[in-house]
């Protein structure tokens, strides 16, 4: 039963759906020859249900929580906390009470936004490590003086563990409760500076960059499309003119004028970085359609069609493109990893939009807080890092099993 | 006929010579290709000369408003500064504008960087280039090598697992963003299983030595580079491979590869000089254009590694808004992509008497 042979319209439509699964079903099962081709489409399948559809279900932590911060450079973020008062973890909870901040650690900054609604008391670090000043708060704190205590060191740990006074070791071990973030069901990949969950960041990651690449791809391929068959199929002056055109394009490095162009420009929204890319990105594409329609023209099918005098519409969309439309969507997906590739590119070096939290914006923070180069943030570091890797892989995987797919001269033994 | 077409400019007077040598030498391939490659450079400066001037939110308006707000004087008091900071006469017309900027260009006078008073641009980016082009040229080469060698060894084995599984890794290098794998050295290598010091290892060298060629500073300039070089040989040398397997595996059906073998040549005599030297050939051409990406995919990596190149200053030009440095280390990279496919375009006949004989390509 085919869509196409049944004569009753309502029941084409209602076999579209049908012949369109079925279609996939043959795709699928070609392309389960291919391993490496075979993995990249489950990959692509897995990224579009991670980030357009789990992020409906997973709500975008950006709630910070203070027992589970993991620290700047050298450090870990910690909350200590009464033991009669262990429930305390976010500054919601803290609302109303007396928190003690060792002061030269950076806490200020975290609790800035929340300082008129808790006391804050100040601790100085001294110059020795674990001088007395921390003491001091460890003590105050194991009193109830102060209800919490942000401490921005992992000198803490080593203080009351080492604790040479046995009276201190004593009121430290049986009053004091002190965070200790780590990798673990509730988080699966841990949590950030701010104690927020990675998993819920690196779901929501996705999507913007994804739709970014799609609108670059789209556009750099319709425009390649359009002007390759163009030139090649009226050729005189247009063909040369838009020929130079191309070649001069192609000169300009291409990345270098992006940096410039978005240094210049700075956009507010990520979307229109995908125009940008994709108005810049289609003379490589442009100038190999040009030469397959050209070669496509001379082909005994378009002379048949030609001499029949069917107009150049026709010939185009129902010769020409039929048969290269898979060389046009293996370099579609291609061109949404260099659009990719760009606009995560210009994302780590500041010049792109940093208002949604996509995994290059999480590079970006990343590198400025200096967080990747902390021994304790690899899941923060290497969780986006993976996310952009395994994307491209996925990409670049599937669109080379489609090449084989579609070209026999690949895949036959030569 | 053909005999008086022949003896025609030996009989002809020589300004017939002359102009018929320049008519030949101007629709020579070597004058087209040069020709291009002059016309682009001036296109792009035109294109940057633009860009600064005329583009919406162009630099010298916004220093203009930015100097109106700052400091409440005339607007053409404001003007004239500005003008004074871009090196141009504040009266003239655009068109006049446009004319003494090129030829500023001609004697390489690309202007004083805005930001910094008194450093010339040119001499800033004499400064940095050559850490890039040493960064860049040792990655190419490498990558370039290292493919060729792997990329005969999958055209060879074909359909086996080593042919498969380079493949695949083929696909992971070229796949992975290059400043991803910069990142991934960083943070596994460095941070993680802490094989390097990621801090000292910033710069283009360790500022306490002296430059010279002595030992110590050689060391330390190859140290610092190591990473970036590593990133660029990782990042494109997938694409090497697959180039070559596919050239080499054309090779193989050739004639004269069978002849050879027929003649009961030495294996290792056909792979180096009958295959391996034909099927590298096409290579060339996409090295040249390799040139050009990595060249403009170094402003991440430089900014990932601090390693003070070109890209670094491009970027450091960006972020402080000095213009007239951004738009030098823009001319002066499109030139190095131009001049690279100039190069390739002259020597490729050089290196293939094929294409020699033919006389164009």
């Amino acid at each position: 039963m085919d869509a196409r042979a049944t004569s009753n319209p309502a029941l084409a439509i209602l076999l579209i759906p049908w012949s369109i699964l079925r279609g996939a079903a043959r795709f699928v099962s070609r392309l389960r020859a291919n391993i490496p081709g075979m993995i990249g489409f489950i990959g692509l399948v897995a990224y579009f249900i991670f980030t357009f559809i789990l992020p409906r279900f997973i709500p975008f932590d950006n709630e910070p929580n203070l027992d589970e911060i993991v620290g700047p450079i050298g450090s870990r973020i910690q909350l200590a906390v009464h033991r009669d008062d262990a429930r305390l973890r976010t500054f919601e909870d803290l609302a109303g009470k007396t928190v003690g901040v060792v002061d030269q650690t950076g806490g200020p900054d975290l609790i800035a936004p929340y300082a008129d609604t808790l006391t804050i008391e100040k601790y100085r670090w001294t110059s020795r490590r674990a001088g007395p000043g921390l003491e001091t708060s460890l003590v105050d704190l194991a009193n109830q003086e102060i209800d919490a205590l942000l401490i921005f060191s992992k000198t803490v740990t080593e203080l009351i563990d080492s604790q040479q006074d046995p009276e201190l070791k004593a009121l430290f071990s049986e009053n004091i409760v002190i965070s200790n973030p780590g990798l673990g069901p509730p988080h699966l990949l841990g949590t950030d500076t701010q104690g927020r969950d990675i998993a819920t960041h690196v779901v929501h990651g996705g999507r913007v960059l994804i739709l970014t690449a799609l609108i670059g791809g789209v556009i750099s391929t319709v425009i390649a499309l359009f002007l390759g068959s163009i030139a090649a199929l009226t050729g005189g002056f247009l063909d040369s003119a838009l020929t130079a055109l191309t070649n001069l394009i192609l000169a300009i490095p291409r990345f270098p004028l992006l940096v410039v162009m978005a240094g210049l420009i700075r956009f507010d929204n990520t979307l229109y970085l995908g125009v940008l890319i994709g108005l810049l990105g289609w003379p490589a594409l442009m100038r190999a359609i040009r030469s397959q329609v050209l070669s496509l023209r001379e082909r005994d099918f378009v002379e048949a069609a030609r001499s029949l005098g069917l107009s150049t519409n026709h010939i185009m969309f129902r010769e020409i493109l039929p048969n290269m439309i898979s060389y046009v969507m293996i370099n579609f997906i291609f061109s949404i990893t260099f659009a990719m590739y760009e606009q995560i590119g210009l994302v780590v070096l500041g010049l792109a939009p940093i208002n949604d939290y996509t995994w290059g914006v999480m590079l970006y923070f990343g590198r400025s807080r200096g967080t990747l180069y902390n021994p304790d943030g690899a899941s923060m570091a290497l969780s986006p890092v993976l996310a952009i890797a395994f994307f491209q892989v996925c990409l670049v995987l599937f669109a080379r099993a489609l090449e084989e797919l579609f070209d026999p001269r690949l895949r036959a033994p030569v | 006929m053909a005999t008086q077409s022949l003896n025609a400019p030996l009989e002809s007077p020589w300004r017939d010579q002359l102009i018929h040598a320049l008519r030949t030498a101007l629709t020579s391939y070597t004058a087209r290709v040069v020709v291009q490659a002059i016309v682009t450079i001036w296109a792009v400066a035109t294109l940057t000369f633009l860009l600064v001037r005329e583009m919406p939110g162009n630099p010298i308006d916004v220093l203009i408003e930015q100097i109106l707000t700052q400091e409440g004087i005339s607007y053409q008091e404001a003007y004239d500064r500005v003008a004074a900071s871009f090196n141009f006469d504040p009266d003239a017309s655009l068109l006049d504008l446009y004319f003494s900027w090129l030829g500023d260009l001609l004697r390489f006078d690309l202007g004083k960087s805005i930001t910094s008073p008194g450093t010339e641009v040119i001499d800033e980016i004499a400064r940095f280039l050559p850490w890039t082009v040493f960064a860049v040229g040792m990655g190419l080469l490498i990558s370039f090598v290292l493919g060729i060698v792997l990329g005969m060894t999958m055209a060879y084995y074909r359909n086996s697992f080593l042919d498969h599984s380079l493949s695949l890794l083929s696909s992971f290098l070229t796949g992975v963003p290059n400043y991803i794998w910069g990142l991934l050295i960083i943070i596994v290598l460095g941070i993680q299983l802490n094989l390097f010091n990621v801090g000292e290892l910033r710069g283009t060298y360790d500022i306490s030595l002296t430059p010279g060629l002595n030992a110590a500073f050689i060391l330390s300039v190859l140290k610092h580079a190591a990473l970036p070089i590593a990133t660029y040989v990782i990042a494109t040398l997938g694409g090497w491979m697959l180039n070559m397997k596919s050239s080499t595996m054309g090779v193989l059906n050739e004639d004269y590869v069978n002849v050879a073998e027929a003649r009961g040549l030495k294996d290792k005599r056909i792979i180096t000089s009958y295959v391996g030297r034909n099927a590298s050939l096409p290579l060339f051409t996409q090295l040249t254009i390799a040139v050009g990406f990595v060249l403009g995919s170094g402003v991440v990596i430089e900014e990932i590694f601090v390693y003070w190149g070109i890209g670094h200053y491009l970027f450091q030009s960006i972020t402080v808004r000095d213009y007239t440095s951004m738009q030098g280390v823009f001319l002066i990279l499109t030139m190095g992509v131009v001049f690279s496919n100039l190069f390739a375009d002259l020597t490729y006949g050089l290196l293939d008497p094929r294409v020699r004989i033919s006389g164009e390509r």
